[in-house]
């Protein structure tokens, strides 16, 4: 009895102080969302953004890297002088990519309730845009993802309208396929070629199409699946057969295709190369030499490029590349919509719909069709992994 | 011969019967027929279920003497794994180690099976220990708080990256070829987890059969009052189950690290529920039961990736599971609970 009393009181004594806690600290303003989608927002010197990505979860490695790059722009945003009494705040919204899409909905609903917020990057995901596009709708917020590739997310119909919404500083699936497809019948001369996705809808999509040209141009294709969260690979491995130029694995998650890698030789298999996705683009991770790599392009001599790699120790991150763009574009609409001291969510949409950067680190201009794509000349490059780790740009 | 010995003889006669008819419909009769293929996932699946049987021993060994499915299992093998790459990395890693390979993974084994011993004897003593005379559910549900503690702490400490044992590096990306260059092929890495995992169940077994440690353990494991009453130390004895139980859990983790090289903070969850899914279709309780239920899962995983497709071999894992329950309660070589009437 004496036990569960001292138990009881314990725990009022937390909740009180947790109260106490949670009270004493600076909450946003909460309110509908629906209601700040067309509310006019004070600017003031510090300006809001939110950054949805999966900070934690089995998909955290390529979702810090686009923290990290977003966070980049804001902190060289907020640095220069001529932006003192114009600085940028994050919000970050951890969407746990790979665990399920409830969480993008959750960081999108929390978004959306929070009057500060004028702009998103993110979600990572193509399935988190799907899930997500209702609540960001519904709060008026404008989204941009430096990663979500699936095609239908802009032809408005498919999966929901979100134009106007949804942007993107990445290429589409439907630009990679064709690319990746092309290097291995013009370039490398494969005739078999073996394609295991991961089992998630951006795999899967560009497994398809991939094999489905493929197939058109006389290649023997074989089609296989992995579990991403299962390490042991050896039974699918044991299934290639050996005279196999070729295996395409779109995934997400560069360790995962480093430990492919290591059982593919380990099972006497090494020879036949690896082709992987942009998903796949991190050096220093995947580091099987001579595998191939579709990627977003980008600028490896523009100074900008150059400091982050020396900041982060030499190592590029560069999946997340795209969502520095990304924050480049939501941050200078937010700008732009609060030249006047005052903004609503609808004029930042307005503004990152009118963005038009004359250079980007992407390596070439950034502009924005009315269904969200880039503008060409957006394309993938292909990449190959070099002995000392790097990805030396081939194509 | 007892009706429980029967029973188990019964069982793994049907296992016979039913292994036997399956590598006949595989080798002969499959899409993909033939013996090399067979027995290269036969052997893939002996290594990987070697894996999951060091778990599976450590939930057995825990419920056995406890009646507790210790649902941090799997996140102690986790951390496991987590203490054996740190011993690498502090070593100087997988492509330029300090001191000699062979010693280097011993070093790994010792210090990953002693720190998570350890963390296995912290969590009795304040996650169950204090809960022993209360109602079933109290344990199970301090277990998964353990489990979500763990896998949020390496989260914080280690963070979300993933790291790699990088393994082949380390040892050798060569092996056995049984029967020609074409044959069966069986890493060097593979025979050091296979003949690892059955050294540690020997030293277990005769731990267990051999010692007074393993007597008081049987004693308790029948009834804990009692042997309490004979003089038994039931804390002490406990707390070192969970010692050896842990301990094994992370020889495993370090194992799966070299073998497969990522680990990550969320690898204890599958890991876990598959090694409680060996347990239970072994017989909960039963030490050769979890070996033998280690291996079977191991074996039925591979075959099913091998001759399925990747993304099934989970159904039919857990789904042998749901058989197993639905023919044999108390698994394959587990004793069925005796009802008082």
């Amino acid at each position: 009895m004496k036990k569960v009393m001292v138990a009881a009181v314990f725990a009022v004594a937390l909740s009180i102080l947790a109260a106490t806690a949670l009270g004493s600290a600076k909450a946003p303003a909460r309110a509908k969302a629906s209601s700040l989608a067309t509310a006019t927002v004070k600017c003031g010197a510090t300006r809001t953004i939110g950054i949805a990505a999966p900070y934690t979860g089995p998909d955290a490695d390529i979702g810090n890297q686009q923290v990290r790059w977003a966070k980049f722009f804001v902190k060289r945003w907020n640095a220069q002088k001529a932006n003192s009494h114009r600085k940028i705040k994050v919000v970050n919204g951890d969407t746990q990519l790979g665990v399920d899409t409830a969480f993008a909905v959750q960081v999108a609903k929390s978004f959306a309730s929070n009057s500060k917020v004028l702009g998103v990057v993110g979600p990572a995901g193509s399935q988190e845009v799907i899930a997500s596009t209702s609540a960001y709708k519904k709060g008026g917020l404008g989204f941009i993802s430096g990663s979500a590739t699936k095609v239908t997310l802009t032809d408005g119909h498919t999966d929901g309208n979100r134009r106007g919404y949804f942007f993107r500083t990445v290429p589409n699936d439907g630009a990679q396929a064709p690319v990746v497809a092309n290097w291995m019948t013009k370039k490398l001369k494969w005739k078999r070629v073996y394609i295991i996705d991961d089992q998630e809808a951006y795999s899967q999509g560009l497994a398809d199409g991939v094999q489905k040209i493929l197939n058109n141009r006389g290649v023997t294709t074989k089609r296989d699946s992995i579990d991403p969260k299962v390490s042991d690979f050896s039974s699918t491995i044991a299934k290639i057969p050996s005279n196999y130029q070729g295996i395409y694995i779109p995934w997400q998650g560069a360790p995962l295709a480093q430990t492919f890698g290591q059982q593919l030789q380990a099972a006497g298999k090494g020879h036949i190369k690896l082709f992987g996705s942009d998903g796949l683009f991190a050096p220093g991770v995947w580091k099987i030499a001579g595998s191939y790599d579709s990627a977003f392009p980008y600028d490896p001599t523009n100074p900008i490029v150059k400091a982050y790699v020396k900041a982060h120790k030499g190592n590029g991150e560069f999946f997340g590349l795209p969502s520095y763009v990304a924050a480049q574009v939501v941050v200078g609409a937010v700008t732009r919509a609060c030249a006047d001291g005052k903004a609503t969510r609808a004029e930042v949409r307005k503004y990152i719909g009118k963005t038009k950067l004359k250079s980007s680190i992407l390596g070439f201009p950034v502009s924005f069709a009315k269904s969200g794509e880039m503008h060409a000349p957006a394309t993938f490059g292909v990449f190959q992994i070099q002995k000392n780790g790097s990805f030396k740009r081939i194509g | 011969m007892s009706s429980a010995t029967r029973q188990q003889v019964t069982s793994l006669w049907g296992l016979a019967l039913l292994l036997a008819a399956w590598t006949v419909y595989a080798v002969y009769f499959s899409p993909t027929t033939g013996w090399t293929f067979f027995l290269q996932l036969t052997v893939n699946g002996i290594i990987l279920g070697s894996i999951y049987a060091l778990i599976a021993l450590g939930y057995s060994m825990v419920y056995g003497i406890l009646k507790l499915l210790n649902f941090a299992h799997g996140d102690v093998y986790m951390i496991g794994s987590f203490i054996g790459f740190g011993v690498l990395t502090l070593l100087g890693g997988p492509l330029n180690p300090a001191i000699p390979v062979a010693l280097l993974v011993l070093c790994m084994f010792v210090v990953a099976m002693l720190g998570s011993g350890f963390l296995g004897l912290a969590i009795e003593r304040f996650a169950y220990r204090p809960l022993r005379d209360a109602p079933r559910i109290a344990p199970l549900i301090s277990a998964l708080g353990v489990a979500f503690f763990l896998e949020n702490s390496a989260l914080l400490l280690f963070g979300a990256s993933y790291r790699n044992y990088d393994g082949f590096d380390l040892i050798s990306y060569n092996g056995i070829h049984l029967g020609g260059s074409t044959g069966v092929f069986v890493s060097y890495l593979g025979v050091i987890v296979i003949s690892g995992a059955v050294l540690l169940t020997l030293a277990l077994i005769a731990l267990v059969r051999w010692t007074q440690f393993g007597k008081a353990m049987r004693a308790i494991s029948f009834d804990r009052e009692a042997a309490a009453m004979m003089g038994i130390d039931t804390d002490r004895v406990i707390a070192t189950t969970f010692f050896v139980g842990s301990a094994l859990a992370g020889a495993a983790g370090v194992m799966f690290g070299l073998l497969f090289s990522q680990i990550y903070h969320l690898m204890g969850f599958l890991a876990g529920l598959k090694g409680f899914t060996a347990a239970v279709v072994g017989g909960i309780g039963s030490i050769p039961g979890a070996m033998l239920g280690g291996l079977l899962v191991g074996l039925v995983e591979s075959w099913a990736q091998g001759y399925l497709n990747g993304n099934d071999s989970e159904l039919v894992v857990f789904g042998i599971l749901i058989g197993v329950m639905l023919i044999r309660p108390s698994g394959l070589l587990g004793t069925p609970a005796l009802q008082k009437v």
